[in-house]
């Protein structure tokens, strides 16, 4: 019987690791996706809030293994409904059927608890980026409620220093959970948020999840496009392709 | 420092129920019927209660108990618990104890950390965007226990019988994943395992 494992011993619902969590698994994944030099075409999965929606997120796996050329899949947060360890495994243990290296972004619900701390040994850092085919993802918390409006989610200065020209990189895009656009983003760093991303010369698009509902808006006159994924539990994601500079994208139902 | 003052409150709370034995025998109802050690089962790396027997045939179990998990396991936690159980079967083993089969229970745990409210901040949150409280857990337990008379063990202790019994729990965090996820999630994966040592005055 199952149940009857050392592995059920469990110290508390609020403890943020066990003898078995993962650990890392975003720079496991990243070291595993490469860096892409050769690759003309980056083409990536961007998915988010899959919180209570683990049998979705088996059939998410599924749909994506049979898409061809698919490099790599981003969860742009909201991995837990309630920021706990037990439902970071159970989620990691589904996404680990990806063939495609994932990574995970902080979401909102993901801070509740001591989720940070669980986060944090299971994933990484809430702000990291990385490079691929020559495009520059930085991924970031934007989740500004459950940092009590305190202006540092987002981290603008941490966002400016990541996207500083760099060898190797010719576009940009940003990841995070809350868009700009939602009541849970700090009123107060909008515009200097969207200002941002329009001086980078570069900068396609900026992604993100929280509304479970599609939308591509434009909040300034730059002409960047921000996309929100619908959620998983909603059973759609967008398919993102990027040739020579220009972004293309999909919404797919599963 | 707050988890060192709960626990030295802990502790004069058990010496004074332990002292008052003596001078206060119409309050003879608090003294408890058992001590409990537990390890695991969501309450602690490890804790330590007090247990009652309730009810006429003694089949009613409440037990409060404190528990530790050290920063080493995933903590620092301090935890303290209210449990409620009934023991459904008693099967007498020959002359010395009994088993209890089947044990279902329901019971609250309440976590100390500096990262887990009772409730959400009002003045950020609306009642309705969380829901639930990060501190305060319910959970619902099944457990099984063996029981050996104590004059076979150890004489002139006091002790009537010493029991060991293990105890599955889930809690409504797990309970709605998997409600909601039948296909992904097996009782298995809710259902969380601790161990438990009951000596009987």
């Amino acid at each position: 019987m199952g149940l009857w494992s050392c592995n059920n011993f469990e110290y508390s619902p609020n403890q943020v690791f066990d003898r078995n969590s993962y650990k890392d698994i975003n720079a496991g994944n990243l070291k595993r996706l490469g860096d892409g030099r050769k690759d003309d075409t980056v083409r990536f999965i961007l998915s988010g809030d899959t919180q209570r929606s683990r049998d979705e997120t088996i059939r998410f796996t599924k749909k994506v293994n049979e898409m061809p050329g698919i490099d790599f899949v981003v969860v742009a947060g909201d991995i837990t409904e309630y920021g706990v360890l037990q439902e970071m495994e159970w989620i990691s243990r589904s996404l680990s059927k990806l063939k495609a290296p994932y990574v995970a972004v902080i979401g909102n619900h993901d801070l509740t608890s001591r989720g940070r701390e669980a986060f944090t040994h299971m994933f990484g850092p809430l702000n990291y980026s990385f490079v691929y085919g020559g495009v520059k993802f930085v991924c970031h918390d934007t989740n500004s409620r459950e940092h009590k409006f305190n202006g540092e989610a987002p981290n603008i200065p941490w966002l400016k220093a990541e996207m500083q020209a760099q060898e190797g990189v010719s576009n940009y895009i940003a990841i995070s959970h809350v868009p700009p656009n939602s009541a849970d983003f700090d009123p107060g760093q909008i515009d200097d948020y969207t200002a941002t991303f329009a001086a980078v010369p570069g900068f396609l698009a900026s992604l993100h999840a929280h509304s479970h509902k599609y939308n591509l808006f434009y909040p300034d006159n730059s002409g960047i496009p921000y996309f929100i994924t619908s959620a998983m539990g909603n059973e759609e994601f967008l398919l993102i392709e990027i040739i020579n500079h220009k972004l293309s994208f999909e919404r797919i139902q599963f | 420092m707050n988890g060192f003052n709960f626990k030295a409150i802990c502790l004069s709370v058990l010496l004074m129920a332990g002292t008052r034995k003596a001078n206060a025998q119409h309050l003879k109802f608090l003294i408890p019927d058992n001590a409990i050690v537990q390890l695991a089962g969501s309450i602690g790396y490890f804790s330590v209660g007090a247990g009652y027997d309730l009810f006429k045939n003694k089949r009613g179990i409440l037990d409060f108990n404190y528990g530790y998990v050290p920063a080493s396991k995933g903590g620092e936690l301090n935890i303290v618990t209210a449990k409620f159980a009934y023991k459904v079967y008693e099967i007498k083993l020959k002359d010395w104890g009994k088993l209890y089969p089947f044990n279902p229970g329901f019971f609250l745990s309440y976590t100390f950390h500096p990262e887990l409210s009772y409730r959400f901040n009002r003045n950020r949150y609306s009642s309705d965007y969380y829901r639930w409280s990060e501190a305060l857990r319910p959970h619902l337990s099944i457990a099984s226990e063996i029981e050996f008379k104590g004059e076979k063990l150890i004489k002139g202790l006091g002790i009537k019988a010493v029991s060991l019994y293990t105890e599955f729990n889930t809690n409504d965090y797990y309970l709605v994943n998997y409600m909601q996820n039948t296909s992904s999630l097996t009782l298995a994966d809710i259902f969380k395992l601790g161990i438990g040592l009951r000596l009987k005055f």
